[in-house]
């Protein structure tokens, strides 16, 4: 009896183990300078579209449409990034126990970078700056919102693309 | 029989363990962000349940605002201030023009303001160009930004200009501001209260010591000094106005 209880266990702790293994990691923030931003605006790839989310987590509007961009990002064909805006002292106390409580595996980077009126036209001429925006872009076609989306608007958007 | 004994107390204790963690993992953002007391916390307290319900609400579809432009002229407005009185910039005859600042009490990026907004008003309300700081935020989605919560700021600050509540959120977008910080210098006219600079205070938020270039402060003195303002509009960061 006692025996095959206990190997009734092993294989339930086996599976359990082999099941966290496959579940993706919670994501961690990568803190990235302005370099990183301009490489991503200037080579969009081709073969899948790039959803580029800009967010902070005090932004409560942005904290709101972020699940639509996580649902969004288990498609193969997209690739989503979320680009933080907070600052990047509080990455360890904020951003990244941010992304543990709310689960979030997608990929994550903090722009640090504070001179904001020197590359915000990059992403965008018409971004005054509030956030939440995204810059969705395939090859040569780019689209900018800044507004929040819901997931229906977000997908639509993305269907343009397509 | 032994090992399997063995077997079952080192389950047990990774089984525990691994709850325990789990559990401390779990708590560990709430209590940093209820520890830290600039964090903003609303979002973070909120149970992740009510965020996703909160997300499937239907959005405003707020109608495109094509607000202010340099030269046009800015509206006037009747606003409460925190001590109580009603403010107007036509309560101002001798004021040469206006830094009318839109913040409020939540953003992180208006709290990194605060102190430099002070300042401007104490170096330029002499000169003719008082601050008017309004906030435009709608309480309910920022409880925060209440005018109750509005006092305490100024107060705890020890604001040197009025603090106006824009109630009726019919200011802001006449202004077309969209996010705070945001500011609209105007200059007085025979005319009205010509909007001479829209933008940013600065261009570094965070290090005051690191500014490169002070948009706000150079316009008001290119004013007045009579000279042309060499930047008359900026963009920044800002935390997006909720209707």
């Amino acid at each position: 009896m006692y025996i095959s209880h206990m190997r009734k266990l092993i294989y339930l702790l086996t599976l359990t183990a082999l099941m966290g293994c496959v579940e993706k990691k919670i994501s961690t923030t990568d803190v990235v300078q302005r370099g990183y931003l301009i490489q991503l605006l200037e080579s969009p790839p081709e073969d899948k579209i790039q959803v580029i989310n800009f967010w902070a987590t005090w932004c409560r509007p942005c904290v709101e449409e972020l699940p639509a961009f996580i649902e969004l990002d288990k498609r193969s064909d997209v690739e989503v990034i979320l680009i933080s805006l907070d600052e990047a002292k509080n990455k360890d106390t904020m951003v990244d126990p941010f992304l543990e409580m709310y689960q979030i595996t997608s990929t994550v980077k903090l722009l640090d970078d504070p001179y904001a009126a020197e590359w915000i036209p990059m992403v965008d001429q018409h971004w005054d700056g509030a956030i939440p925006a995204t810059l969705i872009q395939k090859g040569s076609k780019k689209m900018f919102y800044n507004k929040p989306f819901t997931a229906a608007e977000l997908e639509e958007e993305v269907a343009k693309f397509l | 029989m032994k090992t399997l004994k063995i077997l079952t107390a080192v389950c047990i204790i990774a089984l525990t363990s691994a709850v325990v963690f789990g559990v401390l993992n779990y708590q560990l953002p709430n209590e940093s962000y209820a520890n830290n007391p600039e964090a903003p916390q609303e979002q973070f307290l909120d149970n992740p349940n009510t965020i996703k319900e909160d997300f499937f609400k239907p959005q405003n579809n707020e109608e495109e605002l094509k607000g202010y432009q340099i030269g046009d002229i800015a509206t006037d407005f009747k606003l409460k201030n925190v001590d109580g009185t009603w403010v107007s910039l036509s309560d101002y005859p001798d004021a040469k023009g206006f830094m009318v600042i839109f913040t409020c009490n939540h953003c992180p990026y208006s709290k990194a303001y605060e102190d430099r907004i002070i300042a401007l008003d104490q170096q330029f309300k002499k000169k003719g160009f008082p601050v008017i700081a309004i906030n435009p935020n709608n309480p309910e989605a920022y409880p925060e930004d209440s005018f109750a919560k509005m006092k305490v700021r100024s107060k705890e600050k020890g604001f040197t200009f009025p603090y106006l509540f824009d109630s009726k959120q019919d200011i802001y977008p006449q202004y077309g501001a969209t996010k705070t910080p945001h500011v609209f210098l105007l200059q007085k006219e025979a005319a009205g209260n010509r909007v001479q600079y829209i933008g940013a205070i600065d261009d570094n938020y965070q290090d005051v010591n690191a500014v490169k270039n002070h948009f706000l402060k150079d316009a008001v003195n290119a004013l007045l000094q009579g000279k042309d303002i060499q930047t008359k509009t900026t963009v920044a960061i800002g935390c997006s106005i909720k209707k």
